[in-house]
């Protein structure tokens, strides 16, 4: 499965409850809407490095990273590139 | 005449017209610029007739404009009820009609405002700040079309307060639907709590805090109030999301000063390395909103041994603050909760009333100009917590042979996560309305960041079945996102005592 959709799939399920797709934007701005607060990015970050095998730096958890799924998608695409 | 907050922010415009107030989202607000807009709310709301006492909702999110309308309203007369932004419907609804809200002042963008204004007593006026179009039910009037108005100029733009013990804001607390707690705090009650805080922190012109507590909470709501009443200076951030961003903005802005709860300072410590910014000119922090581990307090205090960190204790029903330990005790007591504040007393008594000895454990009580009102139109559950004026907080505690307090728990079932005071009969309630849900408990279980995190144990009926992510799903939709239960437990009965009285301990053990 694309990096986009387990991504979807993770913030729907466990913040928004649903498995219909049109509940969330791929650019929505977790911070903005509301989805996502100052621990629930915290098991975010965790389950990106369990399903992607990556390490998020401290320094790393900024908004242009993890901020909507398409800063995910990118940031992911960038960990596993370097 | 009483002193007011409106005149303690009134005196820090006259001798800091210019200064930089508020600082938010690119955007500097100097004191006279937030004084032209309390004044153009309060006129609005007099050209509206609003009377003495009428309740003037607050839904915004931390903003030159929350603070403009919260004064704004305190000017006109009226009483400040700041709301929950992160609530759902169900709740604001509730709130606003138990407390017979005149206006709502509202962000335009607010996601429940749609489903709100279809329910909402068609009475009520509704004010939109921000730039998008409003499709209301109900007519309202614009933000702008309010503060752009020719210059507000007269002293009757400011009501005067002839009694300072009238009501001057509600702050909705952890009630349910069926009974909310709306806690009524006077104009005494707000200058006391303030004006103390102001003498232990020391507090003055110079000092610029970041903040990223909401308003709507006793904590935030002291912050601001505290801040305005010495001229200081007001850098907003509304999340701790991206700490690094907060501490980056703490850098650039030359804070003297933070506060937070006990999951903020976990989140710093696991998150952030403080030493890769210059927080040198930082003066003090301040900790309250449920017991941070001396561990924790220990290892921030090592990393910037410079900053006087107090930890401190209150509640709601107390404005906010009733205890705080000087710093200069920090190491020596570390796990108090220190003594009372200024204007506070506070004894520990057993469950007859009596004062208990050094060492022994009795419940927290405490009296002062800082104590609520009593909750809105509810004197039976004020009756409740207010004895004799004494504030009963169900918080257990006690004295060690210096006079300083150690909590050791609280007497009610209530959950506290994240500095968040949930009853869990709210949880319960909502839960309830589901089809096939027999009985249900919800209680707080242990957790690292947040202190606790809410569990529901759910029995359902024979041949129902119900999945985990329904029961979130119905709470996502009806309850704020701190409230919705992160563990669901499905179990054939719930464990009970001989009189049917649910055993809740027996449920918080996380599986």
């Amino acid at each position: 499965m694309a990096v986009e959709q387990i991504v979807r799939d993770y913030i729907l399920e466990n913040y928004l409850f649903t498995d219909d797709q049109s509940a969330l934007s791929s650019s929505d701005s977790f911070l903005e809407k509301g989805i996502i607060d100052s621990t629930g990015i915290l098991e975010v970050i965790h389950f990106l490095e369990d399903e992607f095998g990556i390490r998020v730096e401290d320094e790393e958890m900024i908004p242009e990273n993890l901020d909507s799924v398409n800063n995910i998608v990118a940031f992911v695409a960038n960990k596993q590139a370097s | 005449m009483p002193q007011t907050l409106v005149n303690l922010l009134s005196a820090s415009v006259k001798k800091f017209p210019d200064k930089e107030v508020i600082i938010h989202k690119g955007r500097r607000v100097s004191y006279s610029q937030l004084w032209n807009d309390v004044c153009h709310v309060s006129r609005y709301l007099q050209n509206q007739n609003i009377n003495a006492g009428d309740r003037v909702g607050i839904l915004v999110e931390n903003s030159p404009e929350y603070i403009a309308t919260y004064y704004g309203v305190l000017a006109a007369g009226g009483v400040a009820v700041g709301l929950n932004a992160a609530a759902k419907a169900r709740d604001l609804v509730n709130w606003l009609n138990h407390c017979d809200a005149k206006w709502l002042f509202v962000q335009s963008t607010h996601p429940e405002l749609e489903s709100i204004s279809q329910v909402l007593n068609q009475e009520i006026n509704i004010v939109n700040i921000g730039e998008h179009q409003s499709t209301l039910a109900l007519s309202s009037t614009n933000w702008n079309g309010i503060v752009t108005q020719p210059v507000v100029t007269g002293s009757d733009v400011i009501t005067d307060i002839s009694d300072s013990s009238q009501p001057a804001a509600i702050i909705y607390t952890s009630g349910t639907t069926g009974k909310p707690k709306g806690v009524t705090l006077s104009h005494r009650n707000l200058v006391a709590n303030t004006e103390s805080i102001v003498s232990y922190l020391d507090l003055c012109e110079r000092d610029r805090i970041l903040n990223i507590l909401p308003f709507h909470y006793s904590y935030g709501n002291s912050v601001m109030h505290t801040h305005l009443a010495v001229g200081g200076s007001l850098v907003l951030e509304n999340s701790l999301m991206f700490p690094q961003k907060v501490l980056k903005k703490m850098e650039e802005e030359k804070v003297t000063g933070f506060s937070g709860v006990p999951s903020t300072y976990a989140i710093l410590l696991s998150r952030t390395n403080l030493k890769d910014y210059d927080l040198s000119l930082v003066r003090y922090m301040t900790q309250a909103g449920g017991p941070m581990a001396p561990a924790s307090v220990e290892r921030f205090t090592s990393e910037l041994p410079h900053v006087k960190f107090f930890v401190m204790y209150g509640q709601t029903e107390a404005t906010a603050r009733l205890t705080y330990l000087p710093p200069d005790r920090l190491v020596e007591k570390l796990g108090s909760v220190g003594v009372a504040i200024p204007g506070v007393t506070i004894r520990i008594c057993d469950e007859k009333g009596q004062e208990v000895k050094t060492g022994e454990t009795g419940e927290i009580q405490a009296s002062g100009e800082n104590i609520m009102l009593g909750y809105w139109n509810d004197s039976d559950a004020t009756r409740q917590v207010i004895q004799d004026s004494w504030l009963h907080t169900g918080d257990l505690a006690h004295f060690d042979d210096d006079g300083y307090i150690f909590i050791d728990g609280r007497s009610s079932d209530m959950i506290k996560t994240g500095a968040n005071r949930v009853s869990p009969k709210e949880i319960e309630e909502v839960i309830l309305e589901l089809e096939g849900v027999e009985e249900v408990a919800a209680v707080g279980v242990a957790d690292d960041i947040l202190g606790q995190v809410i569990k529901a144990v759910l029995v359902v009926s024979p041949g129902a079945s119900l999945e985990k992510r329904i029961v979130q799903a119905h709470c996502h939709k009806n309850l704020a996102q701190y409230k919705i239960p992160k563990f669901i437990d499905f179990v054939s009965e719930l464990p009970k005592t001989s009189s049917g009285k649910v055993q809740r301990f027996m449920l918080q053990e996380h599986n």
